[in-house]
């Protein structure tokens, strides 16, 4: 009596109809055929399954099926009554379905089916009533196995959300953008500070259209923007028409400068004296020649770097329209030539030449001549990394020509030679003195050279560079503290023979020294001397700390 | 050296305004600051003190003390967590000066 009204009752629990299959003997017999049916349906189910199995492994070549069987047993066809050998060797492999186990729990004999469950702890397997008692639901359908789609293998990593919080400096520049229009706001700073906050939001590189008309003022007379990158040539005009009484205009990185640009500020900008541009790389000649037409004699200080359209046509209309020029830079023109010289040769009242970094060297003639001709007033000289520039031109060009000579910058000229410099010192007047010296990474030069500079203009020397002169001797460089005591700046950098005691002997010696830079010097060490105010730069066991 | 040692380690610095205020903060927040960081590291009187000088007026350094700890709070937040704005806690009037302090002090 009890068996069926259990059986009963846990029907109605589980809504599953089997669950007195392998009891049904002494249960109510009409299910039966039912449940049979179902049964024989499965079972066909599952040899069409395993058919479709087989095709595809013979598709696939592959010769061992029985390896198969862990993974995919419900698909396996029945054997009945056998068990494979592979099953008999290992005592936890499942049986085939159909088979008669003995149940764990209970040691009743029952029927494998697909649905039956292993015992646990094992070994052994439950049949459908224990299972059923243990809690585990033997219908339960094993999540099919989700193929991952190929797509999210792959991270794909659009952008990075590097730094989620601001700098406060950025939050700043934020700030006072949204403020710009509120001056009462933001209160006077003063012009000193103006220009260092100018500074700050260039390094920030966030100075735009928008907050640089903070810097704007009919009374400036001088302008610096040390970064113009995100000013298009409407807020360069705004920039002319804002400040309409600038003598003095800097722009740095003005990559988006061009014609339109340069020709608004022709008309708009009455007293400008001095240009530096740094990359107006889109200024085509047409607008070149307009603005120094506009500007004319007024115009003392052009200095252009990075130009690949100023041309020779350019060069001429500077030459006769503004013929008062005193500073010019033709830093990183592309076209610069030779055939340039004989015009610049005009501009008699030059004190600031650098001609410095054409793509194409200055021949040794062109620039004697050039000397020759225009010398007579020149304090700062800049030829550096014109290759073709060898002893002649400092022989011939420099030593004869440029009396009031003061800043000498000849950077990576490769065939200016230890004896050429040494002797050209030597015969090189006295007066004035050089104050800023720079013949960094000219290889050849070494000890004479070294010893050469220092006798001529050691005493007045604040600058000095003599950056990869590697075969420069120990004991010349600890000559140059005692001979150079004015010096505030010094690059011995690649000076492969420069230690300590040439540190010790620039920190004893030189009284206002602001910086050493020694890269690559690697005789100094961790234990070189310091000093306050003094900056040593690029000692290797520094870097590697 | 062992004594230098110990200061390092110890929990708090002293940050002082160049009008006397003095700023008692975690070394975790103030080492956010990469000007106050190397301040703070080896070798220098400063280190040794747990003491650091700002140039800068008691408003504008309370400022920067201020978004520091706000650095160190947020700077682990998860992806889905709300960082508040500090903009809105900075005075339009002390902005200017606090974009100086703040280059100077690399934050």
């Amino acid at each position: 009596m009890e068996s069926p009204n259990r059986s009963r009752l846990t029907r109605r629990r589980s809504g599953y109809g089997s669950d007195d299959l392998d009891a049904s003997d002494d249960g109510d017999e009409g299910d039966q055929p039912k449940t049979k049916k179902a049964k024989l349906a499965k079972a066909a189910l599952a040899k069409a399954k395993a058919k479709a199995k087989a095709k595809q492994k013979k598709k696939k070549g592959d010769a061992s099926g029985s390896d198969d069987d862990d993974e995919d047993e419900y698909n396996a066809l029945p054997i009945k009554n056998s068990r494979r050998i592979t099953d008999l060797d290992d005592p936890t492999a499942r049986p085939p379905i159909g088979s008669l186990e003995e149940c764990a729990e209970c040691h009743k004999e029952f029927t494998m089916t697909r649905y039956t469950v292993a015992a646990d702890p094992g070994p052994g397997w439950l049949c459908h009533a224990c299972a059923k008692a243990a809690g585990i639901d033997p219908f339960k359908k094993v999540a099919p196995r989700k193929r991952k789609a190929p797509t999210e293998k792959r991270k794909v990593v659009s952008y990075e959300d590097v730094e989620r919080i601001p700098t406060l400096s950025g939050i700043c520049i934020k700030v006072i953008t949204q403020h710009l229009e509120d001056v009462e706001a933001l209160g006077d700073i003063g012009v000193v500070s103006m220009n260092e906050i100018l500074r700050v939001i260039a390094k920030a590189r966030s100075l735009t259209a928008e907050n640089s008309q903070l810097f704007y003022n009919v009374k400036n007379t001088t302008l610096t923007i040390y970064d113009a990158t995100n000013l298009k040539p409407d807020a360069l005009c705004a920039l002319a028409s804002l400040n309409p009484n600038l003598e003095s205009l800097r722009l740095d990185y003005c990559g988006l400068i061009e014609g339109t640009a340069v020709e608004h500020w022709s008309n708009s900008l009455p007293h400008l004296k001095r240009i530096e541009l740094l990359g107006p790389f889109l200024v085509r000649v047409p607008a070149w020649i307009k603005f120094f037409e506009s500007k004319g004699p007024q115009l003392t200080s052009f200095l252009v770097t990075q130009s690949p359209r100023f041309d020779i046509t350019c060069i001429e209309s500077l030459v006769t329209q503004c013929p008062n020029l005193t500073e010019l830079r033709l830093k990183e023109i592309g076209l610069m030539a030779d055939s340039f010289l004989p015009h610049i040769a005009k501009l008699s009242d030059l004190t600031y030449l650098d001609l410095s970094r054409p793509k194409e060297s200055l021949g040794d003639q062109a620039v004697v001549d050039l000397l020759a001709a225009i010398g007579g007033k020149l304090t700062h000289l800049d030829l550096s990394h014109n290759a073709f520039l060898s002893d002649v031109f400092l022989e011939d060009g420099v030593l004869p020509y440029t009396p009031v000579l003061t800043t000498l910058i000849l950077s990576g000229l490769d065939d200016l030679t230890d004896r050429g410099v040494s002797k050209f010192f030597k015969a090189y007047r006295k007066e004035p003195p050089l104050i800023h010296a720079d013949l960094s990474r000219c290889h050849e030069l070494a000890s004479d050279a070294l010893t050469g500079l220092l006798d001529h203009s050691g005493r007045d020397l604040v600058e000095l560079n003599i950056n990869s002169w590697k075969d420069t001797s120990n004991d010349t460089l600890m000559t140059i503290a005692s001979k150079a005591s004015r010096l505030v700046r010094v690059d011995i950098s690649w000076c492969r023979e420069a230690d300590d005691f040439v540190v010790k002997s620039l920190l004893d010696g030189c009284s206002s020294l602001a910086y050493i830079k020694c890269y690559g010097c690697n005789h100094v060490t961790d234990a070189c001397p310091k000093k306050r105010g003094v900056n040593i730069y690029g000692v290797e066991s520094h870097v590697a700390s | 050296m062992a004594n230098i040692q110990d200061k390092s380690e110890s929990e708090w610095v002293r940050v002082l305004s160049e009008d006397g205020w003095t700023f008692i903060v975690p070394r975790k927040v103030a080492v956010a600051s990469g000007t106050l960081k190397n301040t703070l590291s080896t070798g220098f009187a400063e280190a040794e003190a747990a003491t650091c000088h700002v140039p800068h007026r008691g408003a504008i350094v309370e400022k920067v003390m201020e978004y520091l700890s706000y650095k160190t709070l947020y700077e682990s937040a998860g992806p889905k967590e709300d960082i508040p704005e500090f903009s809105e806690r900075i005075q339009p009037e002390l902005a200017l000066e606090l974009l100086m302090a703040a280059d100077y002090l690399e934050t």
